[in-house]
């Protein structure tokens, strides 16, 4: 076991002394989150809007909704579409993977009528249902919120007659960031895996320090053991540094568990193991390189890291369910941001299963020496 | 096997396929002296090391290693000994300190640190990161590095191989003291030089095969060429003078010099006497002692340099 230690110290020096490596294990996936955050919290394309009128008479809008819809339309913001009178909101939204649908509610005319003759002493209501993970419903919100604004204003000055109530379909705290954090955590702790195995297997064995190592009584397995240690303490460092960003910076609430840290840990693993496949097979140490880029940088753009996989066409979204790093990100974000107990504790246990099969088949096909 | 011997070694084969990079090999290492392998680059010298630090498999022959097997007792044998990997690596961004702490933790062995780094003349290097070191210095701290387990046995594999002069002599000069201090060093090179300076014992190795191992001296007087003299830019006349003595000298016409077999019945100042008391004038006298180089040619039909292919 000291020689764990050792080896493992000897390892940790090295990373503080390796400026370049700090700066992809910590500093870029930090980098990352704020550039991805600036650029999702604005833009100027036209949304999807959906929109359930209930208040109806025989089959037609009543002359309030009908009003609201026309100048819904004429802002030219949204791309309405007509969602069912009858069909639960909440429901169809979630079962659609809609990010937001507008619900105007039976007695909405009655209401607005009601509004105009109390000037105001009661209100017309209308529910904007939404998944305020996405940065896009927050948008789409603002703008049927100014919308109603404006309407109101021109209506009497300004006295509310309309009122938008929000409904949110995913728990109040979760936004573009904390789908973004988990993400970008499990992608760290894959590339680092990945990386750091790939070139001290491909390259150790070029430049002869395994074979020096052979030559002393340190055991494969010991160095196998410590090395995967490092690349999980290693994950765990950018995790903690991740998490502590979107803690400061976008006032982030995310829970720390033991099913997060072992889904990490697992991940590390997982990697770990794979990276050693790769420079097993291919010997040269760029050659290694590339190899863990090729499988690395499509895993990281399928896998729901940057974006969700609803967004994505159906064949990706096919090809991102056989790529592991998608229930890791998955499994995260259920034990971080969701609290999806259940969800989280059944990815875990498969990135479990994988990462004991992947390190258990990289450490027995890793030879210090040839024959 | 005697308590004399630190390494035997009986009919060791390696093979690749079709390649026979050891070839029936047989020989001792006595404790205490320095035994060097010498021979081109892919004779075989490597691959016999590392069969004998318990690094790769021979393909049949058995070997012994300060009286354990290199079958089945590796873990005895790697407690015991000492290596200077080809082309020594290791963790660049670890100091020269801390490279010995490491592997001496590997060992779990204690060393006199400061002791090992000022062995290697390391001291003012001692916090100079590895990669920051050049090549001669790294080496140095391989040989430290080999000498963390206070082993019995130490394996050179090509010490000064890549080194510039002044470099090889510091290796040289830290061999010879290892060498004083009473431990086994196992050598292998293609420097002639550092064969003949250095060992107590050569094997010249040719094709996976040994083709003769002895001193260098006794080496030199059996296979070598004799010894020569040469008289640079003189004329025929010398010929004529020093075969008067019965000694045989031979001229030649485009660069006008004159060269003569030195046995040890002639003493190079009876010629000397003979060429001024008729006054024949030279320019230059040259005396070329016969070497490994010689041996080496003599027993191959090649020179140590022609030799490039790597195993």
């Amino acid at each position: 076991m000291s020689h764990v230690v050792i080896d493992l110290k000897a390892s940790l020096k090295s990373f503080w002394r390796d400026k370049s490596t700090i700066f992809w294990t910590l500093a870029f996936p930090c980098v990352l989150i704020l550039l991805f955050g600036a650029i999702f919290s604005q833009s100027s394309m036209r949304y999807d809007l959906y929109v359930q009128n209930q208040d109806l008479a025989d089959g037609k809008a009543t002359y309030w909704s009908n009003n609201f819809m026309t100048i819904l339309n004429s802002t030219n913001a949204f791309n309405i579409q007509m969602v069912g009178a009858t069909i639960n909101a909440t429901d169809y939204a979630l079962a659609n993977r809609l990010i937001s649908l507008l619900v105007i509610p039976s007695g909405f005319n009655t209401s607005a009528n009601t509004a105009l003759d109390t000037h105001g002493a009661t209100t017309a209501n209308i529910t904007f249902v939404y998944d305020q993970s996405t940065s896009s419903a927050l948008i789409v919100q603002s703008i049927v919120m100014s919308i109603v604004n404006n309407l109101n204003f021109e209506l009497s000055n300004g006295v509310e007659y309309l009122r938008v109530q929000g409904l949110t379909i995913a728990p109040e705290r979760f936004g573009f960031i904390d789908f973004f954090i988990p993400g970008v955590i499990g992608m760290t702790a894959m590339t680092t895996s990945i990386f750091t195995s790939v070139s001290i297997s491909a390259r150790y064995k070029q430049n002869g320090i395994f074979h020096k190592l052979a030559t002393t009584p340190l055991k494969r397995h010991e160095w196998i053991l410590s090395r995967t240690i490092y690349n999980v303490l290693i994950s765990y460092l950018g995790m903690a540094v991740m998490m502590l960003m979107g803690i400061a910076i976008f006032g982030m609430k995310m829970t720390l568990d033991a099913v997060s840290l072992l889904m990490v840990a697992m991940a590390s693993l997982m990697f770990t193991g794979l990276g050693m496949i790769i420079a097993r097979f291919v010997k040269d140490p760029d050659g290694a390189d590339a190899a863990a880029n090729v499988i690395t940088f499509p895993m990281m753009f399928l896998s729901g890291t940057f974006f969700q996989l609803s967004q994505m066409p159906q064949f990706l979204q096919t090809i991102a369910r056989v790529l592991p790093l998608t229930y890791v990100s998955e499994g995260l974000r259920a034990a971080m941001i969701f609290g999806q107990t259940q969800q989280a504790i059944i990815n875990t246990a498969l990135i479990t299963v994988l990462g004991i099969a992947s390190i258990v088949v990289g450490s027995l096909i890793t030879k210090w020496e040839e024959d | 096997m005697s308590n004399d011997v630190a390494i035997e070694v009986r009919e060791l084969t390696k093979r690749y396929g079709e390649l026979v990079a050891v070839n029936g090999i047989s020989f001792t290492v006595n404790r205490g002296e320095i035994f060097a392998f010498l021979g081109p680059n892919g004779a075989g010298k490597t691959t016999t090391v590392e069969i004998l630090e318990c690094l790769r498999k021979p393909t049949s022959g058995k070997a012994y290693v300060l009286g354990f097997d290199i079958g089945k007792e590796q873990r005895e044998i790697k407690k015991r000994t000492g290596v200077l990997p080809q082309d020594f690596y290791t963790y660049e961004r670890l100091t020269v300190k801390e490279t010995i702490q490491y592997y001496a933790g590997m060992f779990d062995a204690h060393p006199d640190v400061d002791e090992l780094i000022s062995l290697v003349d390391l001291e003012d290097k001692k916090d100079v990161l590895f990669r920051n070191l050049s090549g001669g210095l790294k080496q140095r701290l391989g040989i430290a590095v080999a000498l963390v387990n206070d082993p019995e046995l130490v394996f050179l594999d090509e010490p000064s191989s890549g080194l510039d002069p002044k470099a090889r002599h510091g290796v040289w000069h830290l061999i010879d003291g290892l060498h004083k201090k009473g431990r086994t060093v196992f050598l292998t090179t293609h420097y002639m030089e550092e064969a003949e300076i250095l060992a107590d014992r050569v094997g010249i190795i040719h094709n996976g095969r040994i083709v003769a191992l002895d001193s260098p001296e006794s080496l030199i007087s059996e296979h070598g060429t004799r010894n020569l003299l040469i008289l640079k830019k003189t004329s025929p006349k010398a010929v004529l003078n020093i075969e008067k003595l019965g000694i045989k000298a031979k001229y030649d016409g485009t660069t006008g010099d004159v060269t003569v077999h030195l046995n040890h019945a002639v003493a190079v100042s009876e010629i000397l006497h003979a060429l001024s008391s008729t006054d024949v004038p030279f320019g230059e006298l040259q005396l070329k002692r016969s070497s490994l180089e010689d041996v080496f040619l003599n027993l191959t039909g090649v020179s140590l340099g022609e030799e490039e292919s790597g195993i």
